[in-house]
């Protein structure tokens, strides 16, 4: 009896106890707690819940339009005399030049695509012909039957602006893009002629276009845009460049670029188009240096896609902070993933801070293979400071726009003598960038926040 | 409650790597401090009230025998804090067993601040260890 009694008496202590031992954090508790607030701790840690849809892929309507096949998209192939000698007609020895490769794959591609709900194809004369593919096919593989005797280049656009702009549907113009002003004294005013073409027909405040260049051989008489040079028959020893020019709703023509001419090596030259947001994390223990972790709430969980806030417990010249910002571009353009093109163009901006940009690097097999959340970026950034913030402050990361060095390249201002560049290119290019004036347009930004560690 | 463990586990210096350091702050420090607390207690009762009151053992009361139960929660607090540690999966350093380390001393510190509390209550034990 005594025994009982005296025991009966521990009760309080060992419930205490027992009460103490399970009340301990775990990181799948507090995951449920944040989540649903029911905050039961259980011993057994619940299964990995997969980490939440980053807010940044993408916005759900943008998500649902994507998946959405574009609605149409409209092919023209100039066909005028400059450019037969892409297209000649098929040799004894049945040779052909790269352009007839190329473009009848590209023609095949875009007819077979399910990117696109309806295909049209058009033979560019003084006004657009429609063809079929069959045709527009064998235009290409066996040589031009009538060729115009020019094209001009601002009509083209404008034809193409009031009839076949439309939300979802892009038009591709194929061709030399060779543009003789009527006399001489126009050459300065070919960029305004190309932006006035684009808005004769009311402002396209969405209006993106991209550029493609390649270079082919060419067999045929070329024609210079100078017409005093006179043209040269039986030309050329060098390679003639030729554009794919995509035209249309930025959304449209992004969706477009992506599936069928990102795949391809080409020069390429972005101007309005609109990008998402690239999905963005910093990495603490990715080459990181230093006194810092991530300040973000519920950084422990180690299940969150990503964290955007750097706590600086300590930095000094001498023990400065190195971290790294993994960045996912695999859904922007070749051009933007270059990273001579990212180290040139690629700022960092902060408030208060010292911070610098120390390098940017493309991903390596060995980063891909690595079982770190490093494997998901296809990019690094890797910024240092060597002070501490004093408070909570802004760091972003921007990548400018800026028009690729091949443009200069290729651009002459006499092409009387055949060569790879193109007259006046870049003043074409110009007319598309009328509101780019004044500060270069982003193509992403990307913000982090620097505090003190606490 | 987290203030408070961070406070008491980060006088030997802030968590190492500082990658590493939420993890601490938020699951390794309260999940150590209060099992730490626990233990202790439990281990408290146990001397004095299982052993030395229920059970009525009578040579089970020195000041060796409560050294035993010392060191023994010492041993646990040091394997509780490694093991936490290695639950979260934080990266190997040293300060794993700094931490341990000083885990162990805070378990002799709890236990001995519950003995003087709780040794008045045991019938064999009272006196134990002083």
């Amino acid at each position: 009896m005594r025994y009982l009694t005296s025991f009966s008496r521990l009760w309080p202590a060992l419930g205490l106890s027992l009460a103490l031992l399970p009340g301990c954090y775990s990181r799948s508790d507090m995951k449920t707690e944040a989540g649903t607030a029911t905050g039961t701790p259980t011993a057994v840690p619940p299964a990995e819940v997969p980490a939440a849809v980053s807010p940044n892929t993408a916005t759900p309507t943008e998500a649902a339009n994507s998946t959405q096949p574009l609605q149409a998209v409209n092919v023209f192939l100039e066909v005028s005399g400059s450019m037969e000698g892409f297209m000649p007609k098929t040799g004894a020895s049945g040779e052909n030049t790269k352009f007839q490769q190329h473009v009848a794959q590209f023609l095949s591609e875009v007819n077979r695509t399910a990117t696109v709900r309806q295909k049209a194809f058009y033979r560019i004369k003084e006004k657009p012909y429609e063809d079929s593919y069959q045709g527009i096919s064998s235009t290409v593989r066996s040589g031009i039957q009538q060729p115009a005797k020019s094209t001009d280049i601002p009509s083209v656009l404008d034809t193409l602006m009031s009839n076949y702009y439309q939300p979802g549907t892009v038009s591709v113009l194929i061709s030399d893009f060779i543009y003789s002003p009527k006399n001489a004294g126009a050459i300065p005013y070919i960029k305004t002629d190309i932006t006035d073409a684009l808005s004769r027909s009311g402002s396209h405040p969405e209006l993106g276009v991209s550029v493609y260049g390649y270079t082919s051989d060419f067999r045929g008489t070329y024609y210079p845009a100078l017409k005093a040079a006179g043209k040269k028959t039986n030309c050329c020893d060098t390679e003639i460049p030729y554009y794919i020019w995509v035209l249309g709703p930025a959304d449209a023509v992004r969706r477009f670029d992506a599936a069928l001419l990102e795949q391809q090596p080409a020069k390429q030259a972005h101007f309005g188009v609109t990008y998402l947001r690239p999905h963005y994390s910093l990495l603490n223990k990715f080459q990181n240096k230093g006194s810092w972790y991530y300040g973000d709430a519920g950084a422990s969980k180690q299940t969150a896609d990503a964290y955007r806030v750097v706590a600086v417990s300590e930095a000094s010249a001498q023990q400065p902070v190195e971290f790294v910002v993994g960045i996912d571009l695999s859904r922007l353009p070749g051009q933007y993933r270059d990273v001579a093109y990212l180290k040139q163009n690629l700022k960092l901006q902060g408030v208060d801070t010292d911070a610098t940009l120390l390098d940017v690097m493309a991903a390596t097999d060995q980063t891909k293979a690595s079982s770190g959340p490093e494997s998901k970026f296809t990019h690094f950034a890797k910024v240092r400071l060597t002070r501490q913030p004093k408070a909570a402050r802004p760091l972003v990361l921007r990548l400018q726009d800026q028009r690729p060095a091949w443009v200069a390249q290729w651009t002459t201002k006499n092409d009387a003598t055949p060569a790879s560049k193109t007259f006046a290119l870049s003043s074409l290019l110009d007319g598309l960038a009328p509101s780019q004036e004044g500060g270069a347009r982003q193509i992403f930004e990307l913000p982090l926040t620097l505090q003190p560690g606490e | 409650m987290k203030a408070l463990f961070r406070s008491i586990y980060e006088l030997i210096g802030s968590p190492q790597p500082p990658a590493d350091t939420p993890v601490y702050r938020d699951v390794v420090f309260p999940n150590i401090g209060l099992l730490n607390l626990g233990i202790s207690l439990a281990l408290v009762v146990i001397f004095y009230y299982v052993i030395n009151r229920a059970m009525g053992v009578a040579t089970f009361n020195k000041g060796r025998h409560w050294a035993i139960f010392l060191v023994l929660n010492a041993l646990i607090a040091f394997g509780v804090a490694i093991g936490q540690a290695h639950a979260q999966q934080v990266t190997d350093h040293s300060y794993i067993y700094w931490l341990a380390t000083w885990n162990a001393i805070l378990g002799i510190f709890w236990f001995f601040i519950f003995s003087l509390i709780l040794r008045k209550g045991s019938t064999n034990a009272s006196t134990t260890p002083f």
